[in-house]
């Protein structure tokens, strides 16, 4: 039964951070379930277990909206990785994440990696219009990967009533470029203190999806979690792995135990 | 909701002066021909209550009426049976009503000149608002979120915005809008600034505009500082009712941002912007309005639990009793959105009880967002009737992904329980999957009516007023499945009309009744209320007075045999606080803390 299967220990700890609207839990969604639906706001935040390979991954999906900031840095503490989202179609939803969440990430690992991604570039890009099929997704995917992902059902799956603009392949204007994320990527690592060489490159952290099509999506994921398992296996290594969930361990552990730069 | 109802009547019974009808009919005819070009709508003046003034301003005597009515059980009102001649079948007809309340016909001049003004701002003035700047608006919210806002989109000025049964505006005294059912707030600013406009100028003359009538509209205003709630329906509910609804709106606000804040808020800035905070939370306050209208849970101010064989809740119990944590305070199973079970904290529960809207409020928060599968959500709530300035941290999971019907709620005080409110979860989950629950919970059905084995009843809501032994009890009804002829939507609307104006005639509160015999177009029904209970049943038309008492006592007697399946009789307790003996007044107290997280401190 997954009910009984999702008793392990998460291993690392992932936080999705950034201003309502811009698809959060639409995008998890896409990764967890390989489809994409119409989604209610969050209230709170969502705590998801993803099992990647051997490993567990605990997600938290926070709430954009301002009633909840109060949270956010609950959220983020003793975090391996946070991904900062924005929608590429709204400038303000990139500037929120600097005034508003990226202080969040105070209670963050030190070796915490970041990551920027636009969201809805199925708005502004034709290539990010098609979507995506599983060969596409199944080819980033490191092996060993998911008990099951089920049966790559999207591609039966109904395709919601798409926005206006998309069904006439009218784009939109893109208020974010690429390089405005990079930006921001790099602002980040100044407002943390790490030094942009021993730091991911910029490149490599930046990515513009579409949780619609699923453009992106997994690559994200998988090159996310490629690139925190280091932080798991010293985790494990330092933990004899025990069959219970010690709490203090995954809350305060991190912030003890790992001082090194990951990567 | 009652008491809250009383209190905030007992504050705006204040001074008693003449209403200053003429400044105010002379301003808002002015408001009135300002904003808005002739049109034919002529609204006519309902006043119900009080047959000379245009707002109550006396002590609310009704109140009270209404508790006698309730306690005493033998006033002369005892057995006044009411039998009406069925005029026609929509309950509150005006032709039946005017027969009943003489008192009604009577207008005042100037009242009349007056509502007849309030109406026209109020129900014409839409169109203004929209050509000036709703358009850029509107559609930068639309594009913002797509498919996120249907109401959100509509267009105003239409006739269909017009027609809606129900609208409800929340506004802050600046005249900000905060939240409207229909349309978009930017489309209605100017709408909620005449609403603000008419709530201020009455305060000026030290009174409270409390509601007025039109000839298809009752408007209803609710002044809980900051905010104001209106609400203009078309649905011959009694002003009452529709208070007590506007009263759960703003609760759920509440239990979103918590009483303390708001006011610390609009203390700092009078005209802050509510909407940056609810931003999101709109479709919960949509779902509320809908659940308003469509389950009885709401007017009667009781929970619905789900009829469950008594070992097998007792067993559902004890699993929850036995995953315990620190700070835990409430867990909650619910499936299909009706209770299974409630287990609390004990010194929690010695204290204050909690109040069904409370439980109310949850289940529409649990309803109208979503998880996907495996999702566990973390997320502050304030129970407004229990501590209306602190928060809860909630956890919610479904306890049966995919399907997500059965739901478990957590509600702890501390911040940073997280971790050890899920591992509560995961024994639940481990004993559940042990005791096979899941699939038991799977094959409950809420029952027919015919189990009762009473051949004319159609229909019945029973709430019992004490449970014995435990007078804190969580108040509960129980109601079967409404089945035929009551299968559509629109008959079971119907039917729910009819008791709901059945609930206005019990709790009137200038002729409060205590048994009604009511013989309507499609079917008769009998409403009795004592000491220990209410009851709404519902009978097949031709049914005659002497079968509809025999029905009843026969379903008296079947429900006292089922009680146990019907209702959580005996909620059990844990005791999780580290040191009870610390433990003092919770709940409402008057020394509210105002830091988010005082509850540690109370309990």
């Amino acid at each position: 039964m997954p009910e009984v299967s999702k008793m392990k220990k998460p291993d690392v700890k992932v936080v999705l951070l950034g201003d309502m609207n811009v698809g959060k839990t639409s995008l998890l969604h896409r990764y967890m379930e390989r489809k994409f639906k119409e989604t209610v706001s969050t209230v709170g935040g969502a705590f998801y277990m993803k099992q990647w390979g051997p490993y567990n991954i605990s997600i938290w999906d926070t709430a954009g909206r301002e009633q909840f900031h109060g949270l956010g840095s609950m959220y983020c503490r003793g975090a391996a990785a946070v991904i900062f989202i924005y929608d590429v179609t709204n400038w303000q939803s990139l500037a929120e994440l600097e005034e508003r969440f990226l202080s969040l990430t105070d209670t963050a690992n030190d070796d915490c990696i970041y990551a920027v991604v636009g969201n809805k570039a199925d708005l502004t890009d034709p290539k990010a219009q098609q979507l995506q099929d599983s060969d596409a997704a199944s080819g980033t995917r490191a092996e060993g990967t998911l008990e099951s992902t089920e049966p790559q059902v999207f591609s039966a799956c109904p395709t919601p009533p798409a926005s206006p603009a998309s069904l006439s392949g009218l784009m939109l204007h893109k208020q974010v470029s690429p390089e405005d994320a990079k930006a921001f990527y790099e602002r980040i690592l100044r407002y943390k203190g790490l030094d942009e060489k021993s730091s991911l490159p910029a490149d490599k952290m930046c990515f513009e999806t579409s949780a619609k099509t699923g453009y992106n999506v997994d690559a994200l994921f998988e090159a996310l979690f490629n690139l925190v398992l280091p932080f798991i296996l010293r985790k494990r290594n330092e933990i004899q792995v025990s069959p219970t969930v010690d709490l203090e361990e995954c809350r305060g552990g991190g912030n003890k135990r790992s001082r090194s730069s990951c990567c | 909701m009652d008491r809250d109802n009383q209190q905030a009547d007992e504050a705006e019974g204040g001074k008693i002066c003449d209403p200053p009808a003429d400044t105010l009919a002379t301003s808002l005819s002015l408001l009135g021909n300002h904003m808005f070009p002739e049109r034919n709508y002529i609204p006519s003046m309902k006043n119900e209550e009080h047959n000379d003034s245009l707002y109550e301003t006396t002590e609310d005597q009704s109140e009270e009426a209404q508790a006698d009515d309730v306690t005493k059980p033998e006033t002369e009102k005892a057995e006044c049976f009411e039998c009406q001649e069925s005029v026609s079948s929509p309950p509150a007809d005006r032709g039946l009503e005017d027969a009943t309340c003489p008192a009604d016909s009577d207008h005042a001049d100037s009242g009349e000149f007056v509502v007849t003004m309030l109406a026209k701002a109020k129900l014409e003035e839409q169109g203004l608002g929209v050509e000036g700047q709703s358009s850029p608006l509107l559609e930068a919210g639309a594009q913002d979120s797509p498919g996120f806002a249907s109401h959100r989109d509509e267009d105003v000025t239409a006739d269909s915005w017009r027609q809606h049964r129900k609208h409800v505006f929340v506004l802050s005294e600046a005249g900000k809008p905060i939240y409207s059912r229909y349309g978009s707030e930017e489309a209605l600013s100017s709408t909620m600034g005449v609403m603000m406009a008419l709530v201020s100028f009455v305060q000026s003359g030290d009174n409270i505009i409390r509601s007025f009538y039109s000839e298809e509209h009752t408007v209803v205003f609710l002044h809980k500082e900051p905010l104001v709630l209106v609400c203009v329906s078309s649905s011959r509910q009694s002003e009452r009712q529709l208070r007590g609804e506007l009263l759960y709106v703003y609760y759920q606000i509440i239990s979103m941002l918590t009483q303390a804040s708001i006011s610390r808020i609009f203390e700092h800035k009078k005209n802050y912007d509510l909407r940056r905070l609810l931003a999101g939370s709109e479709k919960i306050l949509d779902g509320l309005l809908n659940l308003l209208d469509s389950d009885p849970s709401f007017l009667l101010a009781a929970v619905h639990c789900l009829p469950l064989a008594s070992s097998l809740r007792d067993s559902l119990s004890q699993i929850l009793q036995k995953a315990i944590t620190p700070n835990l305070v409430f867990s909650i199973l619910i499936a299909r959105n009706q209770l299974l079970t409630i287990v609390q904290e004990k010194t929690v529960i010695e204290d204050t009880r909690l109040e069904p809207a409370d439980v109310l409020l949850l289940l529409n928060l649990i309803g109208a967002s979503s998880a996907f599968q495996a999702g566990e959500i973390w997320t502050p709530i304030c129970l407004p009737l229990f501590n209306p300035d602190c928060y809860f941290y909630a956890y919610i999971s479904y306890l049966d992904p995919p399907e997500c019907t059965v739901c478990l709620l957590l509600l702890s005080t501390d911040k940073e329980a997280f971790y050890a409110v899920a591992e509560c979860k995961r024994k639940i989950e481990g004993a559940m999957v042990a005791q096979n629950s899941l699939s038991l919970i799977a094959k409950v059905q809420p029952y027919s009516v015919s189990q009762v084995g009473v051949s004319d009843l159609r229909h019945f809501m029973y709430k019992p007023f004490d449970v014995p032994d435990n007078h804190r009890q969580l108040t509960q009804f129980t109601s079967p499945e409404m089945e035929a002829p009551y299968s559509s939507e629109e008959e079971q609307l119907r039917l729910l009309d009819l008791y709901r104006y059945m609930h206005s005639r019990i709790h009137s509160t200038s002729r409060p009744l205590k048994l009604i015999y009511h013989v309507a177009e499609r079917e008769t029904l009998l409403a009795w209320v004592t000491s220990k209970f209410e009851l709404y049943s519902c009978f097949s038309p031709l049914v005659t007075k002497a079968c509809a008492i025999t029905a009843i006592t026969k379903l008296l007697r079947w429900i006292k045999k089922e009680e146990d399946r019907l209702f959580i009789r005996y909620p059990p307790k844990y005791s999780t606080t580290p040191n009870p003996s610390k433990s003092s007044r919770a709940g409402k107290s008057d020394q509210q803390d105002s830091t988010d997280n005082g509850f540690l401190s109370l309990l």
